[in-house]
């Protein structure tokens, strides 16, 4: 047997905001670190000489500065503290963009950060549902090329949160996924995502089956998808994405902030903005109330936000107000953020649904799994749930006034499901695939990609459904 | 980086967190491996958040290494040396692991005792001492998360300190084989003044032998520069080294040549030892490291010369500012009518 295979493969889930990375096996990722890269190119910038002699200092200190980078927290520390690192986002939307930042990116998460050696280990890698044939070919050339890994399985994000789902909405508190409780489903998982990924073996449950229908409603911090899944199969044709994610929140509040004249300096205020996101806003039911609620109220609701300016160090505090509900709320009414997109994301989902194959839609409402970062604001899940049974609701009612009252159609059961690990749901989800004996036979191996070349990577089996 | 940290990051950042959050119950229970095939467990219950438990493995070591219950030699007490007073060594350690350590983070010193002790003119030699203190206990859980350089280099320190202070040991002039990687050894020869330390090395992926043939050239290469004069004395050769008589035949194969590495006395002196030791073992893992790196290199200025010779290509297209201007009319097919469909039939 390959030693590799009884080694645990190392997961790396790769997002626009954030990078989840570990070992196959564990509930939690190890790291979860900004996707961000500082690069050092002030060697670049240097004046050419001809002479000899400078010529090879210069390629010496260009050899050097490939070294010269960092990735996550250090590289943002570094950027603030210096200007001689240049921040470069390897991943926009979704999809890498810079493949040399995206290379060096996956260098230090394998070498500085999880310490392995990336010959001893399968990898999984994750990709949007979106992703070109042609990025999938290319990160199979560089793990491959440069990384020397046995085996390779790039593996869709919204198939691994629907999977992560399944197995948390089992589990009824927090507490229990810290630990034991988890690993006594983990057997029941695993069969499950056996047949999720189209590992399958013959004696699979078919209760699984009705299970790994889904809509996956993935807001990341640079994409929206919202990615129908039947019995483990993409429905790619239905696959809707909105130009609305977690960075257009941190943009919202940014300027919400800016309008309202508060006193955080420019250089931070996306920073600031960004953590002022993550600790304090939450979904409201409705706006108006909400307004009057913090106006009647300002002590309990108005929060402080206390920081120290990176230039001159004096400390100084803002208020944050409207913000912490208004951010959320650009999900739900687009319109006050942007202008051309105006689509409500219940609305997107509907569509979505209704796009599918008209046998899957009851089983699609009834199990809407969430994931990403962007959607852990409070009560998220219920306001998403409430606004689009309002809108299927509607329609059900549209139809039977049409139909003249005298079919009664059977309620359709709309369900959203929320989990405490949705912020990791896709690592999560390839932590349990990778630990299947059967994962080491669906990857792509050294071989086989020896033997064909980077072609291999181009399909993935879920998208090969009867759809 | 350029070097390999001797602490484990994940390991680190784990009982930073434990340490910041002591009493607050947390069930945790993580496998992780690192380079070189060492697996780390640490465990955590809820009951008893005070105590982490911490099984290594090492990698399977080659008969001519000397283990004694499953650690290398002087491990035990280097162990104990290391970490006295909040570490406890658990006889027989966990299931398919070498050592379990059971740390007892109540025994550090702690954060934020009780100031009451000190009157308010005293406050600022408290701070003054809780600052120490912090760094005091980040010392020690740094060393804690190198558990692995404790362990698997206690063999060459303790050698490498016997050249140190030039005692005269027994074992002088007699070869020592120690673990490098799973089932692979590298080779010391303790002598008076000076230990050699040969490397063989061996690399799976044929790109990867060149590349790492070269670069181990380069390094004895880089070793004559100016400046370098007192660095460790560095040989390579495509053969064993004379050093080698003694040793096993399987151990004398070695695909990317042998590294010879002479310490000093003076590579040795106070804190340099650590560094010494780490960097020695794990020499492969950082060769092999330098080697993806500058493959992952090598691909980024590919990708760039590519991409420049592309654009020489598309300015030197014929027309090819006309068909910027015609833009989206441009288009791949055309719609024909029917009637354009039938006559075309005809």
């Amino acid at each position: 047997m390959d030693p590799a295979a009884s080694r645990p493969a190392v997961v790396i889930d790769n997002g626009t905001g954030y990078t989840k990375m570990g070992f196959a096996g564990n509930v939690e990722p190890c790291f979860i670190v900004p996707s961000v890269v500082a690069v050092n190119e002030s060697f670049l910038n240097q004046s050419r000489t001809s002479s000899k002699a400078n010529w090879l200092a210069q390629h010496s200190a260009g050899v050097m500065a490939d070294l010269d980078f960092f990735i996550g927290d250090e590289a943002l520390a570094k950027s603030r503290s210096s200007s001689t690192y240049n921040l470069t986002h390897p991943i926009r939307q979704g999809q890498v963009e810079n493949w040399d930042a995206m290379e060096r990116f996956w260098q230090q998460c394998i070498f500085n950060y999880l310490r392995c050696d990336p010959e001893d280990h399968y990898f999984l890698l994750t990709e949007s549902p979106l992703t070109a044939p042609e990025s999938r070919e290319y990160t199979g050339e560089i793990m491959f090329e440069t990384f020397n890994v046995p085996g390779l399985y790039i593996a869709v994000n919204s198939v691994l949160a629907l999977a992560a789902g399944y197995t948390t909405s089992k589990l009824s508190s927090k507490r229990a996924l810290a630990g034991l409780e988890l690993r006594y489903y983990w057997f029941k998982i695993l069969n499950f995502v056996c047949f999720a990924f189209a590992l399958r073996n013959d004696d699979n449950d078919l209760d699984f089956l009705c299970e790994m229908t889904g809509v996956v409603v993935d807001v990341g911090d640079g994409a929206t998808h919202v990615v129908p899944v039947a019995d483990g199969y993409v429905i790619g044709s239905s696959i809707k994405s909105i130009p609305i994610a977690g960075k257009d929140v941190t943009l919202f509040v940014q300027q919400l902030m800016r309008e309202r004249g508060e006193n955080v300096p420019p250089e931070d205020s996306f920073e600031v903005a960004r953590k002022v996101k993550e600790t304090y806003c939450y979904t409201s039911s409705d706006i108006v109330k909400e307004f009057n609620k913090h106006d009647k109220e300002p002590s309990k609701y108005i929060k402080q936000w206390r920081g120290i300016k990176p230039k001159t160090g004096a400390p100084y505090s803002c208020d944050i107000g409207y913000e912490r509900f208004l951010g959320p709320e650009v999900f739900f009414n687009p319109e006050i953020y942007s202008t051309e997109y105006t689509t409500p994301l219940p609305a997107v989902i509907d569509k979505c649904i209704q796009s599918a194959p008209i046998d899957t839609r009851r089983a699609l409402y009834k199990n809407i799994v969430l994931s990403g970062g962007s959607t852990m604001f409070r009560d998220f899940h219920r306001r998403l749930q409430r606004d689009l049974k309002k809108i299927v609701d509607a329609r059900v009612v549209a139809s039977e006034a049409r139909l003249g009252g005298e079919i009664r159609s059977q309620p359709v059961e709309v369900n959203v499901v929320s989990h405490p690990i949705q912020r990791f749901a896709v690592w999560f989800g390839g932590s349990v695939l990778a630990s299947t004996p059967e994962f080491f036979a669906a990857c792509h191996t050294k071989a086989e990609y020896e033997e064909y070349g980077a072609s291999i990577c181009r399909t993935n089996p879920v998208f090969k459904g009867m759809y | 980086m350029i070097l390999l940290q001797s602490h484990s990051r994940f390991l680190l950042q784990t009982l930073l967190n434990r340490v910041q959050n002591l009493d607050k119950g947390v069930e945790l229970d993580y496998h992780w491996i690192e380079f070189d095939d060492v697996r780390f467990h640490i465990q955590v219950s809820v009951k008893n958040p005070h105590h982490v438990l911490l099984s290594v493995s090492l990698p399977t070591p080659p008969p001519e290494t000397a283990f004694v219950g499953g650690l290398p030699l002087g491990a035990l007490e280097a162990i104990k040396i290391a970490y006295s007073g909040f570490v406890q060594v658990l006889d027989p350690p966990r299931d398919g692991f070498n050592l379990t350590l059971k740390l007892n983070l109540s025994k550090l010193p702690p954060d934020e005792g009780s100031t009451s002790f000190f009157s308010k003119f005293d406050l600022s030699l408290w701070n003054g001492l809780m600052v120490v203190y912090a760094e005091y206990k980040h010392a020690i859980l740094i060393k804690i998360a190198s558990v692995r350089e404790v362990v698997l280099g206690a063999p060459l320190r303790l050698i490498l300190k016997g050249l140190g202070s030039r005692m005269s040991a027994s074992n002088i002039d007699r070869l020592v084989a120690l673990v490098h990687r799973s089932k692979e050894s590298f080779f010391l020869l303790p002598q008076a003044e000076k230990v050699t330390v040969v490397f063989p090395m061996r690399f799976k992926d044929s790109v990867d032998i060149v590349l790492a043939t070269s670069f181990l050239q380069e390094f004895v290469e880089a070793r004559r520069a100016a400046g370098l004069n007192n660095a460790p004395l560095c040989l390579w050769s495509p053969t064993p080294p004379l050093e080698l008589k003694g040793a096993p035949a399987e151990s004398l194969s070695a695909n990317a040549g042998f590294i010879t590495i002479v310490i000093f006395p003076r590579h040795v002196e106070g804190k340099k030892l650590d560094r010494t030791v780490w960097s020695l073992s794990t020499f492969h893992a950082y060769v092999s490291y330098h080697v993806k790196c500058s493959e992952g290199f090598m691909h980024t200025r590919m990708r760039r010369r590519v991409e420049s010779l592309i654009q020489a290509l598309d300015r030197a297209k014929p027309g090819s500012e006309d068909s910027k201007k015609a833009g989206g009319n441009n288009a791949s097919f055309r719609r024909l009518s029917l009637k354009e469909g039938r006559a075309s039939w005809k």
